[in-house]
């Protein structure tokens, strides 16, 4: 099992994947902004999208999980 | 009756075959676990014919617990000295065959030697590491003769290139040996790293952790920082350190070898404008630009997959080796933070130590912000780079792609930080802080005092950013020597190069600085 987590405070712009995708590692999971540019975050590894936790609109803080890769 | 001429030579032959044909079964075990022999990676390191072995038959004098029966010819290492790509290298790689390439006196002695001899003559050394750690049986000897090895290590950094291959376990205080180098390539799968082991940790946590999970190259590429490249095999890990070599002098009163030029050194890079977004929010690889600008594309990014929001790595410039640092505006909106400024630092200084010049490619938008940073010591990482690139007294160069903001442009190079060259591309933001921020300070009262708040606040905005895009106050002010075109940039390297080649400059004399660490 592995985490994406933000890497900074900032606001979820989209979400790239849905659930039951599969993901290589560094495909683009989720986009938040944070220091006023658009940030990836990307897959640690690849896998399957378990559970998205993160929706546009939201903020979120730094180490928060934005989604579960299985 | 004293033995015949004949009868000694054919002892001392039989000897050294016998230490050359290696165990067998041993050597089956170690290709059935996907691993190459120390006699099979050292024939593959280096250019064919090459290899000269030293202390061949050396064996331990230690007779404690057994070891006088299960003393072997080379003591579970082999040492000696050959080419690579022509130039000389000498070189230990420990075999897993003999003794499971455990460290005992003697062992520890051929390596302590290696290193040493490498810095006398004045060529790079590299460590092929395959060992089960610390011989028990030799008990304090080892730990002593393993200090001799941090030693060498040690007092080589900065005279001669080190390089390490894991190529197996190097586990328990013998991982400190490649520590103290210069670079460290592991072997996905087969190698590991780490002080203490899975056994100590489960009876003193209770934690259940795998060697691979505790210390592979996952782990050291990714997380810990610890490793500089991965390679998939044997094979493609001994390729990566003949590539890498190629890059550096054999020592540091020398310059890098320079290549015949095979790329226009006039090239003009047409699509290098759309490779930038103009939109200051969209992030983009920057290593699509350092590709575009490198010599025939290739560029050895090192630490790929840690603090990813700098990039560095080795690349040729009109067939001259150089040395890139780079923020990437693909991850943590390309801002500095702890891990990547040890990065770089650490990067900036081996350069400087063997001659390399140095190229800086900036689009920073600031420190990353937030408690974590500070608590984890921003202040004292950050203040690496700032000395890294003081203290370098190798050609640098820095050019701004987009984004200069704060004082995260000293540790990006600028002039102040002793770039000798420093360029400017057309659409870049340079300010002491962004916008919103400057705005909020230097017009409160105007906005406070406003009808319209909000409407002040953007008209200040815009004045703010009218200001300060471009590269007008930079070219006005001289804080670049001058505003380039993107297309040109790979141009105005090669002609900066050239004119660097010959730049001398001092530090003053000292014992040495106290590096923020």
């Amino acid at each position: 099992m592995t985490l994406v987590t933000a890497p900074m405070v900032g606001k979820v712009l989209s979400v790239a994947v849905n659930v039951g995708d599969r993901v290589e590692e560094d495909d683009t999971v989720v986009v938040i902004e944070a220091m006023k540019m658009e940030v990836p975050i990307v897959a640690p590894a690849s896998g399957v999208i378990k559970e998205i936790k993160a929706a546009p609109g939201q903020m979120v803080e730094s180490e928060a999980v934005l989604a579960v890769i299985e | 009756m004293p033995k015949t001429k004949r009868e000694l030579t054919k002892k001392l032959q039989d000897l050294e075959q016998k230490a050359l044909r290696g165990d067998e079964r041993a050597i089956a075990k170690q290709h059935s676990g996907g691993k190459l022999t120390a006699r099979e990676r050292i024939e593959k390191l280096l250019d064919p014919g090459t290899f000269i072995e030293e202390f061949m038959l050396a064996e331990t004098a230690s007779t404690d617990f057994g070891m006088a029966s299960r003393k072997r010819p080379t003591d579970g290492v082999i040492a000696g000295y050959g080419k690579i790509n022509g130039r000389t290298v000498y070189l230990f790689a420990q075999d897993f065959t003999v003794i499971a390439g455990t460290v005992g006196s003697a062992h520890a002695e051929k390596i302590a030697y290696v290193i040493d001899s490498a810095r006398k003559i004045g060529v790079p050394v590299i460590g092929l590491y395959d060992s089960a750690g610390a011989r028990i049986q030799e008990g304090l000897d080892v730990t002593k003769s393993i200090g001799k090895i941090f030693f060498q290590n040690a007092i080589t950094s900065g005279t001669v290139p080190q390089i390490s291959a894991i190529m197996g376990p190097c586990i328990g205080v013998a991982a400190y040996s490649p520590a103290l180098t210069d670079f460290i390539v592991m072997v996905k799968g087969t190698s590991q790293m780490f002080i203490t082991g899975p056994s100590v940790i489960k009876e003193v946590t209770g934690e259940d952790v795998s060697m691979e999970d505790l210390g592979g190259s996952k782990v050291h590429s990714e997380v810990s920082g610890v490793a500089d490249l991965v390679a998939a095999n044997d094979e493609e890990c001994l390729r990566q350190i003949r590539t890498l070599m190629d890059y550096m002098p054999a020592n540091a009163t020398q310059t890098p070898p320079r290549l015949p030029g095979s790329d226009d050194p006039n090239r003009l890079i047409e699509d290098m404008d759309a490779v930038v977004p103009e939109d200051t929010k969209k992030p983009y690889d920057i290593r699509l630009v350092i590709r575009r600008i490198a010599d025939n594309g290739e560029f050895l990014e090192i630490k790929p997959r840690w603090a990813r929001n700098v990039v560095i790595g080795f690349a040729r410039l009109d067939g001259r080796s150089v040395g890139f640092v780079a923020n990437q505006p693909m991850f943590l909106a390309g801002s500095l933070d702890v891990d990547c400024s040890d990065k770089a630092a650490r990067f900036i200084r081996f350069c400087d130590a063997f001659n390399i010049p140095i190229i800086t490619f900036v689009d920073v938008p600031g420190y990353l912000p937030g408690t974590k940073q500070e608590r984890g010591g921003i202040i004292r990482h950050g203040a690496k780079m700032l000395y890294a690139y003081s203290e370098a007294t190798v050609p640098k160069i820095t050019v701004y792609l987009r984004k200069g903001y704060g004082g995260a442009k000293q540790a990006m190079c600028t002039r102040e930080m002793g770039a000798d060259q420093l360029y400017v591309w057309p659409a870049v933001e340079l300010a002491v802080m962004g916008a919103a921020g400057a705005v909020e300070v230097l017009y409160k009262k105007e906005i406070e005092q406003a009808a319209n708040p909000d409407e002040m606040r953007k008209e200040k905005l815009e004045e703010f950013s009218e200001r300060f895009s471009g590269p007008f106050e930079a070219v006005a002010k001289q804080y670049a020597h001058a505003a380039i075109r993107p297309e040109e940039t790979r141009v105005r390297l090669i002609r900066a190069l050239e004119i660097l080649e010959s730049k001398r400059e001092e530090r003053p004399r000292k014992k040495h600085g106290i590096m923020p660490v």
